[in-house]
């Protein structure tokens, strides 16, 4: 091999005088190589690293709060009511004597369990609905009719409508919740299929005679999948608001279990003197959400690096 | 442009059908009988039946709903089970409270969200745009009530700047109204601020990248001149899109803001209404929060020609 890498075949003597052959460019700069590991991924996904952290931490939390030194969370203590943070209290106790510390950490539980499984279930329905509507006009036309008009409703008020309908229960949130949420949900997936069904390799399968069933949930179905799971993160984080809000207006989980909202309402009557019964679920709240978002917005940063620049 | 205003107003028409649809299914649905209640304990299974037929209670779901949307177009919400006052003349006791903080906030939204987005976008990248998108993810992500309490106890009780709660009526001179409403119009702004600031900045960027504004630039326009003028107008349609599908949270704040800072509105009137399930005036109020969700948007429609004269559907 002489020095200049010429294709085979090629003799150099052919070459007319006065052409130089270019030499191929050294490797001058290594190539980027990205970290990989636990620490590659902090580096490149701060946001979603911190939410992450902050989730995990919840969870467990909500997990293990019966061996995070907590008391029973309902137990009454009426001689020891509305007693100052100390170290027997760490958050103080409430108007009934119960130990806020116990409580809020318990009360972790409903507002995880409300905020996953409304994510889960309007994602799946809404996944369905959207589906389908993206490809059969007549269904369309209905039930997206249908969908604007829930949608006209907003949707804290809709929650409340169904609340009123039904017994206060952990299920019933959820349930309501769900409805709310789904119109949203199916809207963007229906959105994200009428695009899809624009691309070549869905027409490329249409054309090969692919089967309409097969096409929506073999084809189309994986590729909404990237943002429905950011447009999940985002109905968790509002669904477990929601749930707050539906308990501190006396219309959400039953005040005998201990949620961030009921905390709350409880501590309404008092908080002008004992601010600490309102302030330690809302600290919890707001971290838990702030949490779900970020992970949110990492996810979109990730799966839509050009949006990232620009949201 | 008059082609196109008819046809958004008729296209809200089978919105708010699909919402009085749904709002009245809520009254059917709701437990309870009220031809047994009104009959009494010592009624027979025939009297029952006899009040039941004599409030048409006996007959077709779509006779009924017919009937009663019919009643509602003319303005009779009907009458609260608990207090035996018609509807709509407990909504308008309650009514001047809450339009003065919604309008309060909106005001105040606009004019802290916006200039927040343009001054992101222009000095995109730096210190200050970190600042202002991280102030914006914590607006999202910190509730109502709790901005609403957090406030109410620095400002009120603390450092006693500020009425701690209550509403002081517009009749009684504007400082008066304000400072009352100042407070809560912050805690239910946050996120209406945040999900502004976010949609400003972005629509902004798209907009600054574009030919016409380094025309602008090249011509000697100055840079304010350039961001609020050249610029804006033509970012103002994602904007004012995301004013539009905001004002929902809006509306679903004020329950609970008013709940915080004892607001006496339609929102004390709605969780007054659901602990008492009081049917009519639940209905009253989410037909009436939604009827005002779909007249902002069918407004907004319709201001979307003014900002992009192109725009004709």
């Amino acid at each position: 091999m002489s020095a200049t890498a010429l294709p085979p075949g090629f003799d150099p003597a052919q070459i007319p005088p006065g052409l130089a052959i270019a030499q191929p460019m050294p490797d001058v700069l290594p190539p980027v190589k990205p970290r990989k590991g636990f620490i590659g991924f902090v580096r490149r996904h701060p946001t979603m690293a911190i939410g992450g952290f902050l989730l995990l931490l919840m969870l467990c939390i909500a997990i293990f709060a019966p061996y995070l030194f907590t008391k029973d969370p309902t137990a009454l203590a009426p001689a020891l009511r509305t007693r100052e943070p100390s170290a027997r209290w760490w958050f103080g106790t409430d108007m009934l004597g119960r130990d806020v510390y116990s409580r809020v950490l318990y009360g972790a539980r409903v507002s995880l369990l409300v905020g996953f499984s409304v994510a889960i279930l309007a994602s799946v329905i809404g996944l369905f609905i959207g589906i389908v509507a993206g490809f059969n006009r007549v269904v369309d036309s209905i039930v997206m009719r249908v969908m604007d008009g829930l949608m006209s409703i907003p949707s804290i008020l809709l929650a409340i409508a169904l609340m009123a309908l039904t017994r206060g229960s952990v299920q019933n949130v959820i349930i309501a919740i769900t409805i709310a949420d789904v119109p949203r949900v199916s809207r963007l997936v229906r959105g994200v299929v009428l695009s899809l069904r624009e691309q070549p390799y869905v027409e490329a399968a249409v054309a090969a005679g692919t089967r309409t069933p097969v096409i929506m949930f073999k084809h189309i179905l994986p590729n909404t999948l990237a943002p429905l799971t950011v447009q999940a993160t985002y109905v968790c984080a509002a669904a477990m608001i929601t749930e707050a809000i539906l308990s501190f207006i006396g219309a959400g989980t039953p005040p005998i279990i201990p949620s961030w909202g009921n905390i709350m309402a409880e501590g309404r009557a008092l908080w002008q003197v004992k601010p600490y019964i309102v302030f330690f679920p809302a600290i919890f709240l707001s971290i838990t959400v702030l949490a779900v978002n970020l992970l949110g917005d990492g996810l979109r940063d990730a799966i839509d690096p050009r949006l990232a620049k620009r949201l | 442009m008059w082609a196109y205003i008819v046809r958004r107003v008729v296209a809200t028409i089978p919105v708010m059908a699909i919402v009085a649809l749904f709002v009245f299914s809520l009254l059917y649905l709701a437990p309870g009988d009220p031809a047994a209640v009104i009959a009494g304990d010592q009624a027979t299974p025939e009297d029952v039946e006899r009040i039941r037929a004599s409030l048409g209670l006996d007959r077709p779901f779509l006779v009924r709903f017919g009937e009663w949307a019919f009643r509602i177009v003319q303005g009779d919400l009907g009458v609260s089970i608990f207090t035996n006052l018609p509807v709509v003349t407990m909504i308008k006791q309650r009514v001047e409270p809450t339009l003065s903080l919604m309008v309060v906030t909106l005001c105040l939204a606009l004019s802290i969200a916006i200039p927040m987005g343009v001054i992101a976008a222009w000095k995109q990248g730096t210190t200050i745009d970190r600042i202002v998108m991280g102030v914006a993810v914590l607006g999202f992500s910190v509730p109502v009530f709790v901005v609403g309490y957090l406030l109410a106890y620095t400002f009120a009780l603390e450092l006693d700047w500020l009425p701690v709660q209550g509403y002081t009526p517009l009749s009684e001179g504007i400082p008066y109204w304000l400072e009352n409403l100042i407070l809560p119009a912050v805690a239910l702004g946050g996120v209406y601020i945040a999900l502004i600031a976010r949609i400003t900045r972005a629509s902004m960027l798209e907009v600054l990248s574009q030919d016409y504004v380094r025309t602008a630039r090249a011509k000697g326009a100055g840079q304010t001149s350039i961001l609020f003028v050249h610029a804006l107008k033509n970012a103002a349609v994602p904007i004012v899109t995301v004013v539009g599908i905001g004002f929902a949270g809006l509306i679903g704040g004020a329950v609970v803001t008013e709940s915080v800072f004892a607001i006496p509105g339609l929102g004390r009137l709605t969780v007054d209404a659901i602990l008492r399930r009081d049917y009519p005036v639940i209905q009253g109020v989410v037909l009436l929060f939604s009827f005002v969700y779909v007249i902002v948007n069918l407004a907004i429609d319709i201001l979307y020609t003014v900002f992009d004269p192109r725009i004709r559907y």
